[in-house]
């Protein structure tokens, strides 16, 4: 029995069409639409805490972070990449080879208070809160946007822990993300208990079928039997197999290196499997102590999280282009916000979002290695500044969106990006 | 050795019995807690007098893990001063020998025995800082051998050894309270602390007690202990409200009586007289009846082959021309929204005549010219649509008041059913088995009547109606610092008040005036906004939406495109509660020059320029004449105390209306108006039902629970389901299987299944080192509204609730939101896969579907009684009813395998090792050890408990298989 809803309306996690149906131009006829790229895929690393970028991808000269008073500056030497004049710190080696294929926006700012929850919030969303409604997260936009890219599988995952950032806002639950903390576990609701084999989900599911057949079809909970009747599915083989990195050869699980690398290739297999969105989080805190939220002695092994770093994008981006997925799978690293080049007291550094990077890679952008320039102490913006805004502007271009359509809260439109420009230099 | 007989609840019993006779004196079998406010400074230093105290009361032993919420004002949690000391004497009969005396406490303690100090404990150390310090603090703490309980919370624990040769001592044992880092104040809370006796020669640890009962220190009994507290805490703080309710008497019995002169003052709603052959059982169902008799009139003329409005039509309409076609200021003066306006036409004339094929809507449809066509954006009217708006004018228009999706009433709900969607409409879960066998053997005819009554004085009634109140008031505290719009934990305001059933006017006063301490709970927490650019502007709109059904969110950058509203009456409002002017931010404006758009006038207009200055105004006189104050209001230069008055007065039937349309909804699944929260856009179906019910709303002093008897008494309420019905129907005919709110399922699951709810507690800081305004404690959680967002925007594994998590998956899947940056007034309640996938797969659903030892299906499922028997006692603790033939054969069957020899006659259980659990909060989260230890933590939610090994496993599993799958069944979800 089907309800006479398509059933696909009903259950699917986002719908292309039907949003799409709802996006309208913003503000009137669009004069003209920006160039928009063709990337299909998107995987988002984010680095909470805030990534330091005199140590990773926007080095300055050497400070001293020990010396007293201390003296400002990188942590660590920088190297040449594959770009010339484009350099990057020492451990990130592996990724200053393929830095061809990378663009590091060094430009990027924004003007809050330097609060991890409030700016994880705006990078997520590109708004700031108003206690009017609850803006999604760009995951969620994606998804509602362009759906998942197979209709079986969700439109937008999760690899680290449930926040409210990454959450569909108005959207509404239905473009949300399906997460999971590791890659030990399978996604919260889809894996299967492990005292549940499928000899006991059968039993189980002759027990409840005299139960399910108690309401007519056409009626609300026979919606609700089709709803699991899809959420049997999904916890099946055929959903659950990407979840399975045994299936991978050794000496790729190895290039791609500890969790979360293995969270990239995991990725990997999802986008393969048509997952639309992947946001992984880099939250491999035991490393350095602090996770990338490197004050004081968190500074001290910031180089552990930096190398991780560079072995999983590097192994990712190479085995994407292995696999000819590169340039359809966009690579974003964000973080909430850096830091400055001055140290603390305790050694380490505190929060700057007036000045960082983030990074984006393939997606058929055409990269530079590196996008804007910061003075000597990477506090100010010489050129080319990058608003959070245009940041996912140009995210959203890449992916095929135009970020000046609207979605709909209720009967208000809201324009994708809060007047965002995409970086014209990677899209023409 | 003495005699420790386990701890039961009879101590308890035998406290409060003491209590009663020497009120006011220390009962020399009691500990009485005195907490002194006074003489203290923040100097981490002992005072040299002893302090004052101002509040006392008795526990059983030497042991509190709380003290009572300090209560101001009119009974609303006020904020103690920080640090506080509590002194906890008695005296206590020791036997001779040498004994070993432990103390634990979460900052500075000192006991004193006969006068002389024995053992003490340092303050804490001023370091909440960023969470990576080694202190003293243990990551494990101290292990006193088997059966002793471990800290759970990094409190400080001291060993001194007491010899004595027998007889008396007076024990003083003094803790401080909170404390400041500086000038900041840490939350006044004392942590577990005990202190507890080792008896010569003994390994056996107890609570140190004046009484004859020994109570031993174990993790069991300690539960016991603490249940007590907490339930003669209640009891002592319900008192402590109502006492100081009395002390605005003065002010709220005139009210009362205004409220009366008012109703007397003004004309009754005439109770229509019902057409003939419908149930009548309260005077809602003379409404519904005549309302139900005129709309099945106008719709007469029905037929399967004409063009049906709510079928064809309106879906068209809604889609295509509402949005701006509706309201105070639709286009072109043109409203679709309303038969009677759209008949009218707008300023290009009539629109359409019914029967006249020419007119002016198929012109525009049609046309093709840009500045005539319409819609004037987007995609045209495909040809079906056009010929549908063409045919249902030529066919006459006909545009009834509402649809009708029946053709009669259903009959009355059978008494399994009602029970269960009583209970689940007022204290959320359903009946125990006791209760449904109870009601079902009731054979009084008005035990519907009377069990209504009782239900509706069950404390649970608060704990149900609380997500309600949490949702429209955008409750939306952060354990760790606010931020996201975070308000105060206002909940326990809320808690209280629903608990007392506090008249909604008083209710909504308080709130107002936002007074108490607006970190412990009192409704000061409502004006709090973390981060929030203009925070009473928001304050503004919620309590506009929530209470006047004035819908102002577009108001906070720009006028309403639709309604009659402007930004100027949002800020006025919110000037008002601030109690002070408010500017306007560029950040809560539209730059005009996104406003340009072509050829056409923009849909918004920005009338307030940033940075203009609002002064307080009442925006509403349309509600309330501000000259009807004069008697309401205590002090007339007191803005919010003007607001509370104009809003809540009796004059201001909005007000009462709104509410009563709330409460209206919450029972019958659609408001008289919807949207509830904007009265512009909706019609009301029962218009004289409306003005009634806000009436009787005033005439039972404003009492949501008179209110709600009148409502489930009515033959409307008590009407069976039609389980075709897709939505709520606005004739009230029949309910249709409504989906139950994401915390009646949980709390449902848990409360059917008797698995107790067991999470951590929610809150990061658990041993009180952080300040006041960086953390607080939500406690641990006993029903699913208590959980709160458990998101930090941090990704720290070593900050992770895992057992919470499991609780808050199932719940955000099923529509709740752990963060509520915004009032929300409906859920969504469509299905989708994670649903079920969450609830056959999920970790919390693991917890309730396997027999441990503590499951309460577990002792049911080992009862002695016939397998069929135990099938159907199965259906009707979990599900209210009896297995249907099919399911009871399947089910029947099922278990019957190895049913006979289920029993495990020697269960043995493997010795519980004796290992410390990992302590994690705030203060450690980021030393190296942290983040594997959380991991644990996690991996340990997620294998849940062990299963019994009183149960054969085999059949085990077969039985959790059949609770599994009653659990799934799509009916754990629907009301009946």
């Amino acid at each position: 029995m089907t309800s006479p809803l398509a059933r696909r309306d009903l259950l699917k996690f986002s719908l292309a069409a039907a949003a799409n149906a709802l996006a309208r131009p913003a503000w009137g006829e669009p004069s003209n639409t920006p160039p928009l790229g063709k990337a299909e895929h998107c995987i988002l690393f984010w680095l909470g805490g805030g990534m330091a970028q005199v140590d990773t991808f926007d080095p300055k000269r050497l400070g001293d972070a020990h010396s007293k008073p201390s003296r400002s500056g990188s942590y660590y030497n920088s190297i040449e990449t594959a770009v010339p004049g484009v350099r990057v710190t020492e451990h990130l080696a592996q990724t200053a080879k393929v830095m061809d294929r990378v663009t590091v926006v060094r430009t990027v700012n924004h003007r809050v208070v330097d609060e991890h929850a409030f700016a994880t919030n705006l990078v997520h969303t590109g708004r700031t809160i108003s206690g009017s409604t609850v803006y999604p997260s760009i995951g969620s936009i994606v998804a509602q946007q362009r759906g998942p890219v197979d209709p079986a599988v969700p439109a937008y995952m999760l690899i680290g822990i449930p926040n409210v950032s990454r959450g569909p806002g108005f959207l509404g639950a239905k473009h949300g993300f399906v997460y999971l903390t590791d890659t030990n576990s399978g996604p919260a609701g889809f894996s299967r208990p492990i005292d549940v084999d499928s000899q006991r989900v059968a039993n189980r599911l002759a027990l409840l079928e005299p139960t399910q057949q108690r309401f007519p079809s056409d009626s609300l909970p026979a919606d609700y039997r089709s709803a699991q009747a899809e959420a049997l599915r999904l916890s099946g083989p055929e959903f659950m197999r990407h979840f399975d990195l045994t299936q991978e050869s050794g000496s790729i699980r190895q290039r791609y290196g500890g969790e979360f690398g293995q969270r990239c290739l995991l990725s990997r297999r999802l986008v393969q499997a048509g997952v639309r969105f992947i946001e992984v989080s880099h939250n491999l805190n035991f490393i350095n102590g602090t996770g990338w939220d490197s004050h004081r002695s968190g500074q001290q092994q910031l180089h552990g999280l930096i190398q991780e770093l560079d072995t999983a994008l590097s192994a990712l981006i190479e085995d994407l282009e292995r696999q000819k997925l590169l340039d359809k799978t966009l690579i974003v690293v964000a973080t909430e916000f850096g830091r400055p080049a001055a140290f603390d007291d305790g050694g380490g550094r505190g929060h700057q979002g007036s000045t960082f990077s983030l990074v984006l890679a393939g997606g058929g952008l055409r990269h530079q290695g590196a996008y804007g320039v910061t003075d000597d102490d990477c506090k100010e913006i010489l050129e080319n500044p990058v608003s959070i805004p245009d940041f996912h502007a140009t995210i959203h271009a890449a992916l095929g969106i135009d970020p000046r359509h609207e979605l709909r809260d209720g009967a208000r439109p809201v324009s994708i990006t809060d007047g965002g420009i995409p970086i014209a230099k990677l899209l023409s | 050795m003495s005699c420790v007989i386990p701890f039961r609840r009879g101590i308890w019993l035998l406290l409060c019995l003491a209590s009663l006779a020497r009120e006011g004196a220390v009962a020399r079998a009691e500990v009485r807690v005195e907490i002194c406010e006074s003489g203290l400074d923040d100097k981490d230093a002992w005072p040299e007098m002893a302090p004052v105290a101002t509040e006392f009361f008795s526990v059983p032993a030497f042991a509190i893990d709380q003290i009572p919420p300090k209560y101001v004002d009119d009974g609303i949690r006020g904020t103690r001063p920080s640090p506080s000391l509590v002194r906890l004497t008695g005296t206590v009969d020791f036997p001779s020998g040498k004994h070993r005396i432990l103390i634990r406490a979460r900052s500075a303690a000192r006991l004193t025995l006969n006068g002389t100090l024995l053992v003490e404990t340092p303050f804490a150390p001023k370091n909440g800082g960023d969470g990576s310090q080694a202190d003293t603090e243990r990551l494990v703490p101290l292990d006193l051998g088997r059966g002793y309980r471990f800290a759970p919370n990094g409190e400080y624990e001291r060993i001194a050894e007491f010899e004595t040769t027998g007889g008396p001592v007076d024990v003083k044992f003094e803790v401080f309270a909170g404390g400041r880092e500086g000038k900041t104040p840490r939350r006044v809370e004392v942590g577990e602390t005990v202190v507890a006796i080792a008896k010569s020669e003994n390994d056996v640890w107890e609570l140190l007690t004046p009484g004859p009962h020994g109570v031993r220190y174990t993790d069991a009994d300690w539960a016991h202990y603490r249940d007590g507290l907490e339930k003669s805490l209640a009891e002592r703080n319900a008192a402590t409200r109502a006492r100081l309710r009395e002390n605005s008497a003065d002010y709220w019995t005139p009210r009362r009586k205004e409220a009366e002169s008012w109703l007397a003052a003004t004309p009754e709603v005439t109770v229509p007289v019902p057409p003939a052959g419908f149930p009548i059982q309260t005077p809602i169902d003379n409404f519904i009846a005549d309302r139900y008799a005129t709309v099945k009139n106008q719709n007469r003329q029905r037929s399967p082959d004409k063009i049906d409005f709510f079928r064809d039509v309106s879906p068209l309409l809604e889609s295509r021309c509402v949005d701006c076609h509706r309201g105070a200021n639709a286009k072109g003066g043109f409203r679709l929204d309303r038969a009677e306006a759209a008949r009218r036409g707008g300023e290009s004339g009539p629109a359409f005549q019914a029967g006249v094929a020419e007119s002016e809507l198929m012109r525009r449809v049609t046309s093709h010219d840009p500045g005539e066509k319409m819609p004037p954006k987007g995609e045209r009217l495909t040809s079906a649509e056009i010929l549908v708006l063409d045919r249902w004018i030529s066919e006459g228009a006909s545009w009834p008041d509402l649809p009708l999706l029946r053709d009669s009433f259903t009959g009355p709900v059978d008494d399994a059913g009602f029970l269960r969607r009583l209970m689940l409409d007022t204290v959320g879960v359903p009946p125990t088995m006791g209760e449904l066998g109870e009601f079902l053997a009731d054979t009084r005819p008005d035990k519907r009547a009377t069990w209504i009554d009782r239900l509706l004085d069950d404390p649970r009634w608060a704990d149900h109606w609380m997500p309600l109140w949490q949702d429209m008031l955008a409750e939306n505290p952060n354990i760790l610092n606010p931020t996201l719009n975070n308000t105060g934990p206002f909940r326990w305001w809320l808690y209280e008040s629903l608990r007392d059933d506090l008249p909604l006017d008083r209710m909504v006063t308080q709130l107002v005036l936002q007074r108490g301490g607006d970190r412990e709970g009192g409704p000061a927490g409502f004006g709090e906004a973390s981060q929030n650019d203009v925070p009473y502007a928001a304050k503004g709109a919620i309590l506009s939406a929530a209470f006047l059904g004035v819908d102002l969110k577009c108001a906070r950058c720009h006028d309403s495109p639709t309604g009659a509203f402007q930004q100027e009456q949002l800020f006025q409002i919110g000037a008002l509660l601030a109690a002070k002017p408010l500017d306007v931010p560029a950040t809560s404006s539209v730059d005009p020059a996104k406003l340009q758009t072509l050829g056409r006038t923009p849909l918004i207009r920005v009338t307030l320029a940033p940075g203009s200055h609002v002064e307080p105004k009442w925006p509403f006189p349309l509600f309330a004449n501000p000259e009807v104050l004069t008697p309401l209001v205590r002090n007339p230069e007191d803005h919010r105390e003007r607001l509370a008055a104009l809003l809540t007065a009796p004059h201001n039937e909005r007000f009462a209306q709104v509410l009563a349309n709330h409460i209206w909804r919450h029972f019958m699944g659609r408001g008289i108006v919807e949207p509830v929260e904007d009265w512009e856009q909706g019609i009301p179906t029962h218009p004289e039902l409306l003005r009634w019910l806000g009436r009787e709303l005033v005439r039972g002093g404003y009492r949501v629970k008179s209110l709600s008897r009148l409502i489930l008494n009515s033959a409307a309420y008590q009407r069976a389901v039609d389980p075709l019905l897709r939505t709520s129907d606005p004739l009230y005919a029949a309910p249709e299987p409504r989906r139950l709110s994401a915390e009646q399922i949980v709390d449902s699951l848990f409360a059917v299944s008797g698995k107790p709810f067991r999470t951590e507690a929610l809150c990061l800081d658990l041993n009180g080192r952080r300040v006041t305004s960086n953390s607080i404690d939500l406690g641990t959680p006993r029903r699913a509204w208590m959980l709160a967002s458990l998101s930090n925007e941090r990704d720290r594994p070593s900050l992770s609730l895992p057992r919470l998590q499991a609780v808050a998956d199932v719940l955000t899947a099923l529509g709740w939101r752990g963060a509520r940056q915004d009032p929300s007034f409906s859920r969504d309640a469509s299905p989708n896969a994670l649903q079920p996938a969450i609830l056959a797969n999920g970790v919390m659903m693991q917890w309730i579907t396997r027999l441990s030892d503590d499951h309460g299906l577990t002792e049911f499922a080992l009862r002695e009684q016939p397998v069929e028997t135990l099938v159907d006692n199965l259906f009707l603790r979990l599900l209210s009813r009896v297995p249907t033939p099919p399911e009871r054969t399947r089910y029947t069957q099922w278990l019957s395998d190895g049913f006979a020899t289920r029993r495990v006659a020697n269960p043995v259980y493997e010795t519980p090792a004796h290992v410390a659990p990992k302590f994690i909060t705030w203060t450690n989260h980021l030393q190296p050890e942290s983040d594997p230890a959380a991991q644990e933590r996690i991996a340990a939610a997620q294998r849940g408990d062990s299963p019994t090994p009183r149960i054969e496993p085999n059949w085990r599993a077969h039985c959790e298989d059949a609770i599994w799958a009653i659990l799934n069944s799509p009916e754990m979800l629907f009301r009946p």
